[in-house]
């Protein structure tokens, strides 16, 4: 069982970002702002500082690898962002300190650099041509507000959930 | 120099930008098809999703109905009214359709571009990357017959069109997405049809743009935007929405209209897939980009 509740939770997070945009009407939020769930990244943030930072880069790429596939159909974006910011996360977090505040607001920075590299990557590529102080308006801010009310909610779970499979890779 | 190459950072740095160059430049290619294990990945996510979508609408359809209620009363006094107009509405519809066919008949012209047979859908699952890329899954696919390119509608007017298909879902590319290589040829509803393309939409506004209107045209607020069926495998006169406001283009040479969509592109369950009975002419045919 142990063996796999980190595999479930990461498909269940996958499949509920996809949920979330799908039933929550934007109308519940501001309208003509935009909000994009992130949990998969905040829960990636969370298994490379509690749980196992190699894992955490090699879940970065798997599901990096799936987003790209089943979401976006333009494959590399994310794959490479998703490791890319865990490898870094986990750099970052070696020098600060490891209590859940501290995770939560270098997770929140991290998606904040997770959503200004998509964005420049879909400029480059003329997936959009919208501005940089368009987009801070209509994307990032809201989505930063939203996954901290995610992260509120769900940091000390996560917490509890990776430092157990840490114990447990540990013990195999 | 021996030393650059054993620095293991930088050469894991090197050889991921190469692997993401060469993937975007792949996945940007105008693919007629995903590969197979790209496939393969939707359609297992498509079968777990569409698990988990459907408890997930029913639940989240009996809050929706909650609310209803508290509306019901109003909207049922509008409705009545409504339903005055309409048999009067369906007693010309069934005189115009008897005929229309008898002088088909005198022609004896048998089938046209206009004729299509909807196909029902469910919405398994939304890519969470708003804006940039604005798409949903259903649960049909190549084995059901949908093709690229097929015309997408929810009950109220057009969403979008087929960007891919897997053996069991398929992937609907919605007009509100931010691709500029999403276009839809469209045609405005007067005495003489005027035609433009639909490219772009304003978010914040929650507008389409209709662009390159010939800069003489007249056209008034509330006009009727429908697809004009040029080319591809898009049916005419599917319902778009009505124009907001018109602009002069960018250039002077030609005017934009804004326009406001017939269809939500936010609270979408139940979609139709339009097929075209006709037979339609190969890709080869069309070019590239033709819709």
């Amino acid at each position: 069982m142990k063996r796999i509740t980190v595999p479930l939770l990461f498909i269940f997070l996958f499949l509920l970002e996809s949920l979330f945009v799908d039933i929550i009407p934007p109308e519940v939020f501001n309208s003509g702002r935009v909000m994009v769930p992130r949990f998969l990244m905040a829960a990636i943030f969370f298994l490379t500082v509690y749980g196992n930072a190699k894992q955490g880069v090699i879940y970065g790429l798997i599901f990096g690898l799936l987003f790209d596939m089943v979401y976006t159909e333009i494959l590399g974006v994310y794959l490479v962002l998703f490791p890319l910011l865990s490898y870094l996360f986990a750099n970052v977090m070696r020098i600060l300190q490891t209590n859940v505040v501290v995770v939560s607001a270098v997770s929140l920075i991290g998606i904040a650099l997770l959503e200004v590299g998509v964005y420049e990557m879909n400029l480059l590529i003329h997936i959009t041509n919208m501005d940089f102080s368009n987009f801070v308006s209509v994307r990032l801010f809201p989505t930063l507000v939203l996954n901290m009310a995610f992260l509120v909610l769900a940091a000390y779970p996560f917490k509890r959930q990776f430092e157990k499979f840490a114990d447990f890779l540990r013990n195999d | 120099m021996p030393q650059f190459f054993l620095n293991k950072r930088l050469i894991m740095l090197l050889v991921s930008i190469i692997i993401l160059v060469a993937l975007i430049g792949f996945s940007l290619r105008d693919r007629e098809e995903l590969t197979w294990p790209e496939q393969f990945v939707k359609d297992t996510t498509g079968w777990v999703q569409s698990l988990v979508s459907r408890p997930a609408h029913y639940i989240a359809g009996f809050f929706e109905n909650l609310e209803d209620l508290q509306d019901t009363y109003d909207e049922n006094k509008k409705l009545k009214k409504h339903l005055d107009d309409m048999a009067q509405l369906e007693a010309k519809v069934y005189s115009l359709q008897k005929e229309n066919k008898e002088l088909k008949d005198i022609l004896d012209k048998k089938g046209s571009l206009q004729d299509y047979k909807p196909m029902q859908a469910t919405v398994i699952a939304r890519s969470p990357d708003r804006i940039w890329h604005e798409k949903i899954i259903i649960n049909k696919g190549k084995s059901d017959g949908v093709k690229k390119n097929m015309a997408v509608m929810t009950s109220r007017g057009l969403i979008g069109k087929i960007k891919s298909t897997t053996p069991f879902t398929s992937t609907v590319q919605l007009m509100s997405g931010s691709d500029p290589t999403n276009r839809i040829s469209a045609a405005l509803q007067s005495d003489k049809q005027i035609y433009g393309t639909i490219d772009g939409y304003d978010e914040q506004k929650k507008l389409l743009l209709l662009k390159g209107l010939p800069f003489d045209s007249k056209i008034k607020k509330g006009q009727n935007v429908v697809t004009s069926g040029l080319g591809g495998v898009f049916p005419p006169n599917v319902p778009i929405g009505k124009v907001q406001k018109v602009e002069p283009g960018e250039l002077g040479l030609n005017q934009t209209a804004y326009i406001k969509p017939d269809a939500d592109f936010y609270d979408i369950q139940h979609v139709m897939v339009l097929k075209r009975l006709m037979p339609s002419p190969p890709a080869a045919a069309i070019g590239e980009g033709g819709l």
